[in-house]
């Protein structure tokens, strides 16, 4: 086997000392370092790399870039297999595995490329002409064949193995791009002390000066790169990020970029990610994002071998590969025809030069003689021959004769475009020039300035002035006027006459307009006609400019295409919308640390250690682990909570409550300010008492509740549910700082520095009692019902209680700095063996609370007002406070409201759900019939069956009625009969002991 | 977007949490009366295509309530200030 | 019972353990210290006692509040404003609760004091990389034209809040987290500071 039989001799930027291995479709090859997967595939004479999207065509590689439509293939393989990764862009490593997508049973033989045969039926619009009827037929036969069919690649299907992060940066000057603009840009920004960021997709700095034997300043263009490249790493406030790819700008300066920093290795080394997801803030920035090149669309102009002309030269002058062994250029300008030049150098035949234009240029010509090739003028590929590469064009000159070339390369190319993409993020609206025949940037995000190919400059010498413009004055409007240097300078080369050539006319077999979707000239024909006539519609009805290249050398194309068909002038048929990100983004880069257990950070109780000691089960309540239960060895979920929930009706019980929103609210109007955003009133509270407390938003409907203890005359402590802490504290800061800023009222989360604990049961008192130091009375007449105050505990740890009650029970919390929590409740453990104290859980403190008819998360729902909770009374009348007027409404104290009753089944043996409809007892089950739905239901160990809370329309005055629990879902249809919501104790009688 | 908050700084927009129309007045009647006037404040709410003041609270930073006046049509923000006492005569 | 006395414990007890971590190399490119036994507590002016309570505070404890979000260290207690008229006290001489105590006393009527000892992990973060590691998270500037010495700033990293400032090492940095999402931070902090090798210092240690 002959190793890289396309390699040149000599030439390019590649280590030719060090030889890579890589396999592609299973077959062991040899690059060097320097090459992409493009390059060395090329180097060994592989062309065919992939099947088309839609047809199954055979298809090569079109470009060096970013921008490639074709060559997509499977990277890697296993956990870290990625699909439709563009070999043009893939640094090649050692032990590379790349495979080609969307054939089978080979590339070369696909079973699926007899769709070919059926291209007429699914033309534009297909999906939405023939899967539309019937309706049962998506689920079940479209929709499973349009996805098989659709994605070329496979994901990995397995969780990505490796580590991917953010980061922030911030500069006075972003430079997108690492071209002859954007390192003129960087070098006269950074000169001048200001911080630089250069960004650089590839792996290289230089761009096209890579691929081009240019000169700057006299000397070889690649020697100006490296100079310029020493230049800027040796300025403390540059920092260049190459195979980093900006991909998108949002407001206020801020753009995102993605830094591929191992993907160019076989496997990230050891803590380090394999991407880096960049957020940089740049007061300036100036994008140098150069141009991309148009292909030519004619009849099989996507067959492997046909090739954009400036691609060709980047393989030949940087990889050193001769992508054919003879070629034929079909180009609409001189630029494109430069390229016979560089073949001739190197070898390669070139067999003619074939130009669009209808006027002879002495340019082209020039370099036709060079190259000893012939020149056609006014000429055009009508077919292309060759299946799975060229073999060979037809060529119709403008007299209309018909003359035949054999080649295995066709270099392309309809001239040049701006790659404006990033200046469009912010609604920016890119321009029509004429005398580009493209789209030029046109209004720019704020602060940002484009220079070079991406503004329209095509010349080195006017990239070099326009890059050292931008860059000098980028600096300048962030304060650094200080010296930019001299400008490095080079003369611009001609492009000849530019007269766009965008089709060839009745050119023998599919026209491509865009490689990737498979849309062809006669698909915009199709949608033309069938009236797609914005650039939008025709991109959703044709597919035009979709998928990972988002069309970046398709849309000027179609749109040239559109405009003919519907006989318009090009430049008024606009454009699509582009949208971040520039090029395809892997969701990993997005998570960064955020996945698996830190897809958002846990918040942890003091005690979360003990608990877990405990063998406790825990549940996710909002960013808390909460325990849920503590099973004993080999008890059922079940069981263990009416265990809980039974040694707290006859014992003891300790409950974590540490996770409750706490807020330590102070100063000598802080009664006053409570009377304001409670219901109820707090400015009369005694100091040593504990109240509960309701809040309402504005619009009437209940907020939140929970209690606030007065600790001292300007001192009040509130605690809130778990869930809305953060929202009632954003609300209360919104009263105190916006509402009522004359108050003397200050507020501060204290919800970390507490770890609390409920003891309840009818032993609590003899727990607590062991527990606070000895000076301290916790009898019922020195420490009633409600009391609260300070106390300390393990000699002299100060520490609080409250006398408390969730439970219905004797109950008390008692708080400790955070630090001492995971000892507290130890101690509590400690104190109350004696007792039988036994932890319980979330979950048994629902069950408690459902007992108790206390409203919770589900009755509080933010639907529900302080009459539909039996709360009405509470409403004081003697104040404002926020939400009283609105919750005076008619509407919502309307009796007819769905308000708080308490369920029970009439079998006892039935079981109830939450969610089920409330319904009258020999009513339909029917929209019209449903008056209400369960809300909370728990099993009852204290009553031996389920019971549950609901929302029931005039609930309060039909207790003692049968209804129906309709629950369609699960299939339950139980007989309840409505109670008052406390089942236990309603006289409130035992925590009063 | 970022928001040049008074206290800690420009930072960016996910430190803070947006409310809304930072011109509305709590209506200080609680006169039957005021009916309507309470039913504006807590439910109608122009949305200008140009400048309007929202109120933004620097939640992740020094939970300073903030009037941010905000083009609504570019984002531009043009000014921000602190909601409270400075706001208030 | 209450004669047994209980001890604290650390939120990164057993998570922290001292020792070199990450990539290897001569010198780790960050070191992590947990600051714990600090005294913590925030202060709140009350109204229309601003002044009053910046005389206090120099009277008591020797230097002027800092007005904006800066740090200003004195020989006993040091402020980190936080908010407009509100500091987070720091003290290593008044630890745990005295300090809330000892402030409590000294500036009663001008100022509402809580106790947050408990309520905070503290972590010294140095070495030369610790700015690197900390753009991994902190979407702050750090750079010292933007963070010069004395700069304090309430953020966040990695959805985490945190409340960072500088004091007198310009490589250096105390961040003070809330003591629940402690656990969470050690993952963040330890990821992404793997890449240039990191040593856990021992408790107390610098």
């Amino acid at each position: 086997m002959s190793s890289q039989p396309n390699r040149l001799a000599e030439g390019g930027a590649i280590d030719r000392s060090k030889t890579v291995r890589f396999s592609f479709d299973g077959q062991a090859l040899t690059g060097h370092e320097g090459d992409t997967l493009a390059s060395a595939l090329l180097a060994n004479g592989i062309k065919l790399v992939g099947r088309s999207f839609k047809y199954h065509r055979p298809r090569g590689i079109l470009t060096a870039g970013s921008e490639e439509p074709s060559a997509l293939v499977e990277l890697r393989s296993g956990a870290r297999r990625e699909p439709n990764t563009r070999a043009t862009t893939i640094e090649l490593y050692e032990g590379l595995e790349a495979s080609s997508q969307n054939r089978w049973p080979s590339l070369k033989f696909d079973v699926m490329a007899v769709s070919q045969l059926f291209a007429p039926f699914i033309g534009a619009g297909f999906y939405y002409k023939t899967f539309m009827w019937p309706a049962a037929f998506w689920e079940k036969l479209y929709e499973p064949m349009i996805r098989r069919a659709a994605g070329l690649g496979r994901g990995a299907g397995v969780a990505d193995p490796d580590h991917y992060e953010k980061a922030h940066a911030f500069c006075d000057v972003l430079v997108i791009g690492g071209g002859a603009a954007g390192l003129a840009a960087a070098l006269a920004s950074a000169r001048t002390g200001a911080r630089v960021i250069l960004c650089e997709e590839d792996f290289r700095l230089g761009g096209r000066l890579l691929a081009e034997p240019d000169e700057i300043d006299g000397r070889p263009a690649r020697d100006w790169v490296e100079a310029a490249e020493a230049e800027l790493e040796s300025l403390p406030d540059c920092r260049i990020l190459r195979r980093t790819t900006v991909q998108g700008v949002y407001d206020g300066g801020t753009y995102a970029a993605i830094e591929r920093v191992n993907d160019h290795v076989p496997l990230p080394p050891a803590h380090e990610p394999r991407q880096r997801f960049w957020k940089i803030v740049a007061k300036r920035a100036v994008l140098a994002a150069g141009a991309i090149e148009r292909p030519i669309v004619f009849g099989d102009n996507d067959r492997p071998g046909i090739m954009l002309a400036g691609a060709v030269r980047v393989y030949v002058n940087r990889y050193g590969v001769a992508p054919g062994k003879r070629a034929v250029l079909f180009a609409d300008n001189d630029d494109a025809f430069r390229t016979a030049v560089d073949l001739a150098e190197v070898g390669v035949a070139v067999a003619a030069l074939i130009d669009a234009r209808k006027l002879p240029s002495a340019a082209a010509q020039a370099a036709a003689e060079r190259a000893g090739a012939r020149y056609l003028s006014g000429a055009v590929i009508k077919r292309v021959r060759g299946r799975q590469g060229v073999k060979g064009v037809e060529v119709r000159d403008a007299s209309g004769k018909t003359e035949s070339f054999d080649c295995d390369l066709v270099a392309v190319s309809g001239g040049w475009a701006p790659s404006l993409h990033l200046t469009t993020h912010l609604n920016g609206k890119p321009q029509w020039s004429e005398a580009l025949s493209a789209l030029a940037p046109g209004t720019l995000p704020p602060g940002m300035s484009v220079a070079g190919a991406a503004k329209g400059a095509f010349g080195l010498g006017s990239c070099l002035a326009q890059g050292h413009d931008a860059g000098a004055g980028a600096a300048a409007a962030c304060g650094f006027t200080g010296g930019s240097g001299k400008a490095s300078a080079a003369a611009d080369n001609d492009r000849g006459t530019v007269s766009p050539v965008w089709q060839v006319e009745n050119s023998r077999g599919k026209a491509f307009v865009d490689f990737q979707n498979d849309v062809s000239v006669s698909d915009v024909k199709l949608a033309a006609r069938e009236g797609f006539r914005i650039p939008e519609h025709l991109k959703r009805y044709t597919t035009l400019g979709m998928a990972t290249d988002q069309g970046k050398t398709g849309n000027l194309n179609g749109a040239a295409v559109l405009a003919q068909a519907t006989g318009r002038y090009l430049g008024a048929v606009g454009t699509t919308t582009f949208r971040p990100p520039f090029t395809p983004v892997a969701i990993s880069a997005f998570a960064g640390h955020h996945r698996g257990q830190d897809f958002r950070p846990a918040r942890l109780a003091p005690s979360h250690g003990w608990a877990k000691e405990q063998g406790a089960v825990f549940v996710e309540t909002g960013p808390w682990l909460r325990a849920l239960y503590y099973p004993l060895t080999g008890e059922e979920p079940q069981d263990s909570v009416n265990r809980e929930v039974a040694n707290v009706r006859t014992k003891v019980g300790v409950c974590d409550v540490s996770t409750l929103g706490k807020i330590d609210v102070q100063g000598s109007d802080a009664g006053t300010f409570l009377d304001r955003v409670y219901a109820n009133t707090f400015s009369v509270l005694a100091v040593g008492k504990a109240r509960y407390g309701l809040m309402l938003r504005e619009d009437g409907i209940v907020l939140d509740d929970g209690t606030t203890a007065r600790l001292a005359e300007d001192h009040y402590f509130m605690t809130t549910t778990t869930a809305n802490a953060v929202k009632v504290m954003q609300h209360l800061e919104f009263c105190q700082q916006v509402l009522w800023p004359e108050f003397d009222v200050q507020m501060v989360s204290v919800t970390e520095q507490w770890a609390q604990y409920a003891v309840a049961g009818p032993r609590a008192r003899d727990v607590l009692q062991a527990i606070v130091d000895p000076a301290h009375d916790l009898s019922n007449a020195a420490f009633p019902y409600l009391a609260c105050g300070n106390v300390s505990v393990g000699g002299g740890i100060p520490a609080r209680v409250y006398r408390l009650s969730f439970s219905g029970e004797l109950a008390y919390e008692i708080g400790v700095p955070a630090r001492f929590g995971d000892a507290l409740v130890r101690a509590i453990m400690e104190a109350g063996a004696a007792y039988g104290i036994a932890p319980y859980g979330t979950e048994a403190l629902g069950v408690l609370r459902i007992e108790k008819g206390h409203p919770a998360g589900a009755e509080l729902n933010g639907q529900t007002t302080a009459h539909d909770l039996g709360f009405g009374k509470m409403l004081s009348t003697k104040k404002d406070f926020i939400g009283r007027y609105m919750a005076a409404r008619p509407s919502l104290t309307d009796p007819a409201r769905p308000s708080l009753v308490g369920l029970r089944p009439l079998d006892r043996e039935d079981r109830l759900r939450a969610g089920a409809h409330l319904l009258p007892k020999d009513a339909e089950a029917s929209a019209a019939n449903d008056q209400g739905h369960v809300t909370s239901i728990a099993f009852s160990p204290s009553l031996g069956h389920w019971l549950g809370l609901g929302l029931l329309a005039h609930g309060p005055e039909r207790h003692g009625e049968i209804l129906r629990a309709y629950d369609p879902v699960r299939g339950g249809d139980v007989p309840v009969e409505v109670r008052p919501p406390c089942f236990i104790d309603p006289e409130g009688e035992r925590l009063r002991v | 977007m970022r928001i040049k908050c008074p206290y800690c700084g420009e930072r960016a927009l996910e430190e803070f949490t947006y409310r809304g129309d930072a011109t509305v007045t709590r209506p200080a009647s609680l006169d039957p009366a005021a009916e309507q006037e309470w039913v504006d404040y807590v439910y109608f709410r122009d949305n200008p295509a140009g400048l309007h003041q929202e109120h933004w609270h620097h939640s992740a930073g020094c939970h300073s309530w903030l009037v941010v006046t905000r083009n609504m049509t570019t984002h531009e923000i043009v000014a921000v200030e602190s909601a409270g006492e400075g706001a208030k005569p | 019972m209450s004669d047994r006395p209980l001890h604290p414990r650390s939120a990164l007890a057993g998570i922290a353990v001292p020792g070199r971590y990450g990539a290897p190399g001569s010198e780790p490119g960050v070191t992590i210290a947990e600051r714990v036994g600090l005294g913590l507590a925030t202060v709140a002016a009350r109204k229309e006692h601003g002044e009053a309570l910046k005389q206090a505070v120099a009277n008591v404890y020797g230097i002027d509040l800092p007005e904006g979000s800066r740090i200003v260290q004195g020989p006993r207690v040091s402020f980190v404003g936080y908010g407009p008229g509100q500091w987070l006290a720091v003290s290593e001489a008044l630890d745990g609760e005295a300090l809330a105590c000892d402030l409590l006393q000294n500036l009663k009527g001008l100022a509402s004091i809580s106790d947050q000892s408990g309520g905070r992990t503290v972590l010294r973060i140095g070495g030369p990389r610790a700015r690197d590691v900390l753009a991994k998270g902190l979407p702050i500037d750090l750079d010292p034209r933007a963070f010069p010495l004395g700069s304090a700033a309430t953020s966040t990293i990695s959805l985490m809040g945190v409340q960072i400032w500088q004091t007198d090492d310009t490589r250096s940095y105390d961040i003070a987290l809330f003591r629940s999402v402690s656990a969470s931070f050690w993952r963040w902090l330890t990821a992404s500071a793997g890449e240039y090798g990191y040593e856990v210092v021992g408790a107390g240690g610098a």
